[in-house]
């Protein structure tokens, strides 16, 4: 680590404020391969080390169009963006203008001086500003422009003391697969960028410090990633699917992997073909699902119904984007959630789970297909553009923790005539046949039907069949994934939350407590059938109790207000500009309503 | 097959609720003979079925019977033959249920060509909703929905399925069963997406493409008529006058279950085991 050691303020010296928690953000115009570098910068973090989490937020269109791609790496895994940015690569003075006001003071900016000059008006004084003709560089030194954004990283790795060795060799691995001549052109083009900053430079960023740390066996994974291995680890051999942003990684993922195990990934040519092909796979026994967003969602909510009262198992990944309508198709928002739990003609059993997190992405979406079979029921795995499409470092993913339990699955012959697919039984739960199988011949209506399956408008059946239904929702109660409580759970603030806001949360807690007002925060992470009794419970004895959501209409908070009742210390914490919390956004209000004991008595 | 099956082991207990005369009755046996013919069993016949009076059918045929949504029957028993090839797979709808609410599914169907028999049951009317306007509806038919005549064209079914690649395009007449069963069988045995379109009168609502309407403006195709010719297809389905009826056109071309690259087992018969070596390797790539 001598390159860190050398550098000033950029190691971890006296004058350093925070050690090893950066945010960098590279800004530019989108297709200008910003991703790529993005991702480069991700993984060399990771290999020093340390947690890093990526939030990328790009225009709904390919070329063109603002776009900037947040890394943040520290030493805590902060699945979330921080307050400030530390460091911005500004590729055009719109990123600069759009973003400088997001600067830690003290941070600084790199600024491709290429093409562009700054205005005055936008130069800050408290920030460092590093004006780098990163795509002359490139074009003049390299001999050609499109390596610019390496050229940048050689900049970024420079200025704030990354280690050369594993720059070198990620730049190596990730261009490997295009040839030793784009590897040996990119490793120019990071020379090329850190000797500018050598020969022009005498000082350096300042206010934290990067050290490295030993780097253990770990992974960086994107959300949507862990979605699909957690199913296809889980037993997923079909998918179907539409490309809808930001859900289209996961049928992309399944596409590749699906063929590998003997399945099958279509590209159906709607959401309504999609959601009636994962219905026809599960009707036939295989594990299936589907992934899309809000305006696919809406789609297939008849169909969904369907699978609801024919009892079978489907799972069905929503990655909420910003709705309604078209919205804001690649920015985040938590307004999903009353459809998934209330949409729909008439009235289903289904489970919604939430993860928190890219590990938890995996295990929940694993856990969807037993559940979804255990109790024949759609299940829900909601997640949002902030932690879908976001990467973060985490453990080494354990398979020994995935089963598959098929649940009352039948396998043998069963007798004709006697045999009722939809059984009434104590658990609500009827023995399951599938198409093949000896004896098993029954009608799977939409229409109400008997125990054996025959259409009936038999009001006793009717009533009888409803509540069968209905039942395996308490069934399921014991057995779904229970809620996690963070922080001090003697606290008496209380917060609730979700999804992509566990890090946020995560996070403005840890900075309440310095500041003497210890918080306990419930992360739900099953939505549906809801957990009364731990809300309740966590709701108990509280001074004040505060939900944390993406969304105008506090969505979860009516929610938990249904069980706990009208509360006067009870707020929201709403946020719906399509951006994810940064944890000042939470840690303030919390202050304001709720003020460490000896404050409020001043 | 070492047992002879008949129409009979194909029958169901439940009693109908089609209207006495409706053609389609005429449907339903045709299929039953069809599947006896050709020795299928009960327990290996996925039926999938839409919504409407026809999409009743599949509580009539003893099977795995799926009734669905309106408009995505197609869909659905897609699935089921990717997820089980080893099944006979068929889905029956209307005019309505195929050509309007799940048109788009019927173009996409023909476009996949996976191995299934399609039967469309046409009666040029909407009769569980008492009697509007269909897509195959003649212009100018009055109804509560169309008081001043439907302004629509009937949609040519046929032809559509021929410009989008169709591969076993055929025509029948609920009136005449025997023909029809014929259709059937080959229908269920075409190596691709088989569509069978089967002229069914409704004796309540459609009070003009009657059985005696058909039997003045239908002919059938004879010997002389090659169903390989694309061209001479197109000229049958499009021309003015007779409707035709018989096997209209057929091709060979590669079915979904081919192109997705399907293994010989059914992927419902894969063993599942999370702690396959390979599934977990998948991770190396993300260290």
């Amino acid at each position: 680590m001598s390159a860190v050691e050398s550098r000033g303020a950029a190691a971890a010296g006296s004058d350093c404020v925070i050690v090893n928690d950066i945010e960098i953000m590279f800004g530019g115009q989108a297709g200008d391969g910003s991703l790529t570098t993005g991702d480069l910068i991700a993984g060399v973090f990771k290999r020093m080390g340390l947690e890093v989490y990526t939030y990328k937020d790009f225009p709904s269109r390919i070329r063109g169009g603002h776009t900037n791609y947040v890394i943040r790496a520290g030493e805590h895994a902060n699945y979330g963006t921080a307050d400030f940015v530390d460091g911005l690569i500004a590729f055009d003075v719109e990123a600069v203008e759009t973003h400088v006001h997001e600067l830690r003071p003290g941070g600084f900016v790199v600024f491709d001086s290429s093409s562009e000059t700054l205005p005055d008006g936008v130069k800050r004084d408290d920030i460092t500003w590093y004006l780098v003709p990163i795509g002359k560089i490139a074009k003049e030194e390299i001999g050609l422009e499109l390596v610019r954004n390496t050229v940048s990283l050689g900049v970024l790795a420079r200025l704030i003391g990354m280690d050369p060795a594993i720059v070198r060799a990620d730049v190596a691995k990730v261009y490997g697969r295009k040839g030793e001549r784009v590897v040996d052109l990119n490793l120019r083009a990071i020379e090329a960028g850190e000797t500018y900053v050598d020969q022009h430079f005498a000082e350096w960023p300042s206010g934290y410090g990067l050290q490295g740390r030993p780097d253990v066996d770990r992974l960086i994974m994107m959300g949507n990633d862990a979605i699909g291995y957690g199913a296809l680890a889980a037993g997923c051999r079909f998918m179907a699917g539409y490309p809808i942003t930001p859900a289209t990684d996961v049928l992309e993922f399944m596409a590749k992997f699906l063929p590998r195990y003997g399945g099958v990934a279509i590209q159906a040519e709607d959401e309504l073909a999609a959601i009636n092909m994962v219905i026809g796979a599960a009707f036939t026994g295989v594990r299936s699902m589907t992934a899309t967003s809000g305006p696919g969602q809406a789609l297939m909510t008849e169909a969904i119904g369907l699978a609801g009262v024919l009892e079978i198992p489907i799972v069905v990944v929503e990655c909420a984007r910003t709705g309604p309508s078209t919205g804001m198709p690649t920015k985040t928002e938590q307004s999903n959630l009353n459809h998934l739990i209330f949409g729909g003609h008439g009235e289903i059993p289904k489970i919604v789970l939430a993860p928190g997190t890219v590990e938890d992405s995996f295990y929940l979406s694993a856990a969807a297909f037993d559940l979804a079979e255990r109790y024949q029921c759609p299940v829900f795995v909601l997640t949002e553009q902030a932690l879908c499409q976001s990467k973060a470092t985490l453990p080494r993913l354990d398979l020994g923790r995935v089963s598959v339990d098929r649940g009352k699955l039948v396998t043998e012959p069963v007798v004709f005539g006697e045999y009722k697919r939809f059984a009434f039984t104590d658990d609500g739960v009827s023995p399951r046949v599938t198409p093949g199988l000896e004896g098993g011949m029954h009608l799977a209506a939409g229409s109400e039907h008997g125990e054996a399956g025959v259409i009936t408008e038999n009001p006793k059946n009717r009533a009888r069949m409803m509540e069968k239904r209905m039942r395996k929702l308490e069934s399921a109660l014991a057995h779904v994934p229970p809620p996690l409580v963070h922080g001090d759970a003697k606290a008496d603030v209380a917060i609730f939350g979700y999804g992509a806001n566990r890090g946020p949360i995560v996070e403005a807690q840890r900075r309440l407590a310095a500041e003497g007002v210890p918080t306990r925060f419930l992360e739900l992470r099953t939505l549906w059938p809801f957990p009364e009794e731990e809300v309740r419970a966590f709701v108990a004895g509280t001074r004040a109790v505060f939900v944390v959501e993406n969304n105008y209409t506090g969505q979860l908070d009516r929610l938990v207000r249904y069980v706990v009742g009208p509360l006067e210390r009870m707020h929201r914490v709403l946020k719906y500009d399509g951006r994810p919390f940064r944890p000042i956004e939470i840690v303030e209000p919390i202050r304001r309503a709720a003020p460490a004991r000896g404050l409020a008595e001043v | 097959m070492t047992t002879t099956m008949t129409p009979k082991d194909f029958a169901t207990a439940t009693p109908s609720w089609w209207c006495p005369g409706c053609g389609d009755y005429g449907v339903l046996s045709a299929l039953k003979a069809a599947l006896a013919e050709l020795g299928k069993q009960p327990k290996d016949v996925a039926f999938v079925s839409g919504i409407g009076c026809s999409g009743k059918i599949s509580g009539y045929l003893h099977s795995y019977a799926f009734h669905g949504v309106h408009g995505r029957a197609l869909p659905v028993a897609t699935a089921v033959k990717l997820a089980n090839r080893d099944l006979t797979v068929i889905a029956a709808g209307g005019d309505g249920d195929g050509y309007a609410i799940g048109a788009g599914h019927f173009l996409h169907a023909v476009r996949r060509n996976p191995k299934m028999a399609y039967v469309v049951m046409d009666n040029q009317t909407y009769g569980l909703t008492k009697g509007q306007s269909s897509p195959t509806s003649q212009t100018g038919y009055i109804t509560g929905t169309s008081p001043q005549g439907n302004p629509d064209a009937p949609i040519n079914g046929l032809a559509v399925a021929l410009a989008a690649g169709g591969t076993f395009l055929a025509r029948g007449f609920s009136a005449n069963p025997k023909h029809l069963v014929g259709l059937m069988k080959e229908a269920v045995e075409h190596d691709g997406f088989a569509i069978v379109e089967v002229m069914s009168p409704c004796v309540t609502y459609n009070k003009i493409n009657t059985y005696a309407w058909f039997k003045q403006n239908v002919y059938y195709l004879d010997d002389g008529y090659d169903a390989t010719d694309r061209v001479r297809a197109f000229e049958a389905l499009t021309a003015e006058g007779k409707i035709p009826l018989g096997v209209i056109y057929r091709e060979q071309r590669p079915t979904l279950e081919t192109l997705t690259h399907l293994g010989a087992t059914p992927i419902v018969d894969l063993r599942l085991d999370p702690q396959l070596r390979e599934l977990v390797a998948i991770q190396d790539a993300y260290a």
